[in-house]
Parts: structure tokens; C-alpha cells; sequence
């Protein structure tokens, strides 16, 4: 039996890369990709089916989505938004001089607003009247499913979605729902004085201001005031009333 | 809006029969305990009274009753509950003397005020009462309230809170102002005979108006036996009363209606009416007299113990006050008493009580 030797046997792959490339090529191709080939000790081939292993690498995922969300900003809970106080009036603030200006602007905003319907009223006074704002309005609460509220009188200070923040003249800050309450608005209008048919007894009067007034229904008007300026009110018959 | 009519809950009015013995009557300590004192006291306004009484006593009793001074006086007068509640008025006639005042209207249909001994009561629908703000309970039969409730509010005005600066009685004049700002009629009787010096009435141009007691006399009548039947046994006692106190009972009120079905020679077709007098019943003569105004249960309880005093202990006499009715038509209460005849001290009284 023959045993082959060393030195004999030249390699198979020499003899078939000598067959295919001239002998410079193939003895540089066998020496570059066989002889010196690497060959890597962990291959990257699917990891072994482990539920330890899996479970680590589902908690490892989990983590890297949270780090990420945390980092997203996002809304306040009702909570925290009522421990930053944002829409509270200091105690400082809870004057009613304070809110006087407010109101004067109010009312220059209001009679703008209106302009020759404050003398005329109805329906097209009411139709600007239900899209205006009310932040600053002098209101008075006129009738009302609570009795309790009856008679709050004093100067808007918060237009919210369900409710008016009222600061009375005694300088508290009254909370109104809305629900089945009816307002009560004055707006005072100078009237148009006559200047040459004034007679002897008129001269001592003095210019009579009447007031404007109109009342709202806070069953129909549960909107926040940025909304209500793009809204159409249309009319409806209250089954309350 | 198109609402079709609420359904009306009617419940009839029932009346309570009451027989019993009374005590001796002194005129110096006015009785105010016990059955027929206050069943007369129970009643806020009283609208009509009759007085029944044999012919022979009625000399006795004319002196008493129908002189001048003895004639109740009451007032009508146009007055806002603002005008009602703050200045002279309220403190000399509500805050110290007893005033009985009522106001123009239905009780369950318009808005009406009744003052008795210094409590108001306001019985509103249901807008004036959530326009007033004052605390009210829901008022009506329970199966009839629906949307639209109407309230009564109860307040007294002696007690110490109500007096200017106080918020209760703050809130009750803010609402004289802005819910119940309109004069309405009243009708106006002081129950005391003390008028305050410069009488806080006279600006506002009342009206007096006495009721005067109208007499009928003579009514040939035919009279039953007003005697109520004793106590044989107890099965058939409380039938043998329910008969005698109704067929009683209907007689007394044909009386004070005038009828001509209780006179001698009444001969009336059958077909027409099928009422006859009662079994026994003898030839007598009979008078009437009624007073019809605003009149005080203190009046009625005054006139009574002036009829026990005056009238002779053997003689029977009745004696009936019916009140403004409560609601809608004919739902009056009534109170009819009567003594029997040579009686010690029985009487009946009949208690008729509407629903409300």
C-alpha cells in the first residue's frame, strides 16, 4: 500500500487552483485565501434558543423604548396642573380695584363691538353678543337652578368651559357653574342728548346714561370663549324655562 | 311650548267627625286647648262664617253679635312685598302686632303670599322662585311636580335675624326687589284692636271694607232631632253616629245654603230631588246669620266663647267657618261645630279637609 508523503503529495487545492490560474496566480491565491484564511472562534450565527437569553434581550429592548419616551415632553396630569397654580389669583390679586381697568376695557371692547345695536338690540345684537368675549364683563347671576347663587354680582375674571370665576365687590372670588344659570349684563350706552331744544327746566337735568342690558343663558353658552367665536347659535326652545 | 296638559292628580276632600264633651267655658281664660278650639284654630283665613240658631234666641244674641263695634273690619290695599317688609310697616304692624295679610291670587296657579302671626309664606312657580334665591321646598302632589315644579318658601319674620344688615333678611328684600317687584293686591286685618299712632297703612289709600252680618229670620224649617245617639253597643254606636252626623251634618248646610228643601211646606217632585229631612223632625223656627269677609281664627274663637256666654245653655246653635280656598275652585277647608240641645257640654264638630 502506497502511504503518501509530504513531500510528494502536493496539496489538492495547489493542484486545482494550478489547473485554473497560471502558477504565479495560484500559488499567490492559495497562500492568501487557504494557507493565511482566518478563521473567526464565535461565528454570528443565531443565538442559542434560551429563555433566560430571550428574556434578557426583550428587557434590554423595553429599556431603550423608555429612555427614549422619557426624553418626549409631555401634558400635565390634573394634578400637577392644579399644584403649579397657574390659574389661581394670588391673594395679592384678589382685589376688585384691580379688576376695575379690566372692566372699563371691557366695556370699550363691548360698545366697539356692538355699535349702533347697543340702541337698537335683537337679533343681530345678539348674534355679536354670543361669539364676544367675556373676560372683564360686569355680570350679576339672575336666576338660577341653585337659589344659592342667586344674586352674585361682580366683575368675570376666568371664561372657563363650565364655569365663570366671579370677583365680587367684597374682593372674593366666587366660582358659578354655568348649568342652568341665567346672567345678567349691563352695558351703559350715553344716550344721544338734544343740544338746541333743551327748554329752561331741562338744563338743570343732568345727561341721562341708560344701560344696555341683556341676559345670558349659561345652559347654552357651555363653550370656552375660544371656541364660541366660531361658533353659530341658533335659536332653541329651552324645555326649562 | 306644545306641551300637552299636565294630568291632574285629584284627591277628594275627606271630613273628619269629631263628638265629644267640652269643659266649662270662661271668658276671662280663653280656651285654646282641646278638640273644638283647635280644629277653629287650625284654619289661616277665614272667608265666611254662619251662625244657625233657634228663632227665641236670637234677641239674646243680636245685642252681642251685631252691634257696631262688634263688627269685623278688614282692609284692601295695593302694595308691593318690598313696601311690605321694610320701613314703618314692618316694624309697627309684622315686628309687634299680629296682621293677617293675603295676596291676590290662586295657589296653584298664580304667585301668592300669606302672612299669618309673622310667617310668610310664598307660594311661587317655579321661574319666580329661581329668580328670588330664596330656600324653598318643592310644593304640589308628588305625581305632578314634572318640569315644572312650584315651591313654597316659609319664613319667619319675628325671629332676631330679621332685621336690617342680617343676610337672610338681606336676601328676602333683594328678592322683594328684583323677583316680586310688582304692587299686587292685598287684604289686610289686624287682629288686635291697637292701631300704631301714625298708621303706616294710610299712605298707601286702603279701602275698609267691614263684613257685615247678614240675618235671615224666620225660616219656617222643619228641624231633626239634633240629639246624637248613645252608646248602646259598639258594633252599631259608630254606624248609628256615621248616620246621625251625616244626615245632620246635610241639614245644617241646606240651612246656610238657603235651601227651600228644609221649609215646612216644601213639596218638591221627587224628580227633581230625592232629599227628604231626616225621620222625626218637628215644625220650628230657625235664623241665619253670616259674616263673609277676611276674617282671624281669633275672631271665630272670640265670637264662639261670646255665644257660649251669651246663649242659654239649653238652646242648640251651630256654628261654621269656611277659609279661601287653596287651589283651584271649591277646595275650601271647613269647620263646622254644633251644639246639641240641653246638652252638657257635647258637642260635634265636622272637619272638612282638602287634599293640599
Amino acid at each position: 500500500m502506497l502511504v503518501p508523503t509530504k513531500k510528494d503529495h502536493q496539496s489538492i487545492a495547489a493542484d486545482l487552483l494550478n489547473r485554473a490560474f497560471e502558477p504565479e496566480e495560484a500559488t499567490k491565491i492559495l497562500t492568501e485565501k487557504v494557507i493565511q484564511r482566518p478563521l473567526f472562534l464565535c461565528p454570528t450565527s443565531p443565538p442559542p434558543a434560551d429563555a433566560r437569553r430571550a428574556r434578557q434581550l426583550a428587557a434590554k429592548r423595553a429599556k431603550e423604548q423608555r429612555r427614549t419616551k422619557a426624553l418626549k415632553p409631555k401634558p400635565l396630569s390634573a394634578t400637577q396642573r392644579k399644584k403649579q397654580g397657574l390659574y389661581q389669583i394670588p391673594k395679592e390679586g384678589q382685589k376688585y380695584k384691580l379688576f376695575e381697568p379690566l372692566h372699563n376695557l371691557w366695556l370699550g371692547y363691548i360698545t366697539e363691538i356692538l355699535g349702533n345695536e347697543v340702541y337698537t338690540g335683537g337679533e343681530a345684537a345678539g348674534a355679536k353678543l354670543a361669539s364676544a368675549d367675556f373676560h372683564g364683563a360686569g355680570v350679576e347671576v339672575v336666576r338660577s337652578g341653585c337659589v344659592s347663587r342667586v344674586g352674585i354680582k361682580g366683575i368675570v375674571v376666568k371664561d372657563g368651559k363650565f364655569a365663570f370665576e366671579i370677583i365680587t365687590v367684597k374682593n372674593k372670588v366666587k366660582l358659578v357653574p354655568k348649568e342652568g344659570t341665567i346672567f345678567r349684563v349691563e352695558v351703559p350706552v350715553p344716550m344721544i342728548t338734544k343740544t338746541t331744544e333743551t327748554t329752561e327746566a331741562k338744563e338743570g337735568e343732568e345727561k341721562k346714561e341708560s344701560n344696555m342690558v341683556f341676559e345670558l343663558h349659561g345652559d347654552q353658552f357651555k363653550l370656552r370663549s375660544a371656541d364660541r367665536a366660531t361658533r353659530k347659535f341658533r335659536a332653541h326652545f329651552s324645555k326649562t324655562l | 311650548m306644545l306641551s300637552f296638559q299636565q294630568p291632574a292628580f285629584y284627591q277628594s276632600s275627606k271630613c273628619f267627625v269629631t263628638h265629644g264633651v267640652m269643659g266649662h267655658v270662661d271668658p276671662k281664660q280663653p280656651p285654646s286647648k282641646g278638640k273644638p278650639w283647635t280644629a277653629f284654630a287650625a284654619q289661616d283665613f277665614v272667608y265666611t262664617a254662619d251662625l244657625i240658631l233657634p228663632q227665641e234666641v236670637f234677641e239674646v244674641v243680636q245685642d252681642k253679635l251685631l252691634k257696631d263695634e262688634a263688627i269685623p273690619q278688614y282692609k284692601r290695599v295695593v302694595m308691593s312685598l318690598h313696601d311690605v317688609l321694610t320701613g314703618d310697616f314692618f316694624n309697627s304692624y309684622i315686628k309687634q302686632g299680629s296682621v293677617l295679610m293675603l295676596s291676590e291670587g290662586r295657589r296653584g296657579i298664580d304667585n301668592v303670599f300669606a302672612l299669618k302671626s309673622g310667617h310668610l309664606t310664598m307660594f311661587l312657580d317655579k321661574e319666580a322662585y329661581e329668580r328670588a334665591g330664596l330656600v324653598g321646598k318643592p310644593h304640589g302632589v308628588k305625581g305632578n311636580r314634572g318640569i315644572k315644579p312650584r315651591w313654597i318658601v316659609e319664613i319667619d319674620l319675628n325671629s332676631s335675624s330679621m332685621i336690617k344688615g342680617k343676610k337672610g333678611y338681606d336676601r328676602l328684600i333683594y328678592a322683594s326687589k328684583n323677583a316680586f317687584s310688582d304692587p299686587m293686591t292685598w287684604l289686610f286685618c289686624n287682629m288686635t284692636s291697637r292701631v300704631p299712632d301714625p298708621d303706616p297703612l294710610t299712605p298707601f289709600n286702603p279701602t275698609i271694607c267691614t263684613s257685615n252680618p247678614s240675618t235671615t229670620q224666620d225660616i219656617d224649617a222643619l228641624v231633626p232631632t239634633l240629639i246624637p245617639p248613645a252608646d248602646t253597643s259598639e258594633q252599631t254606636a259608630r254606624d248609628k253616629l256615621e248616620d246621625f252626623s251625616s244626615d245632620v251634618y246635610e241639614w245644617l248646610s241646606l240651612v246656610r245654603l238657603q235651601s227651600p228643601r228644609i221649609l215646612k211646606g216644601d213639596s218638591i217632585d221627587p224628580y227633581l230631588s230625592i232629599y227628604r229631612v231626616p225621620d222625626g223632625s218637628q215644625s220650628a223656627k230657625v235664623c241665619k246669620i253670616t259674616w263673609r269677609g277676611f276674617l282671624s281664627p281669633s275672631w271665630t274663637r272670640q265670637t264662639m266663647i261670646d255665644l257660649f256666654t251669651t246663649l242659654p245653655s239649653k238652646a242648640w246653635f251651630s256654628f261654621s267657618t269656611t277659609t279661601f280656598s287653596k287651589g283651584l275652585a271649591a277646595d275650601n277647608t271647613e269647620c263646622t261645630f254644633l251644639r246639641p240641645p240641653n246638652s252638657s257640654g257635647e258637642y260635634l264638630v265636622w272637619e272638612v279637609k282638602s287634599h293640599e
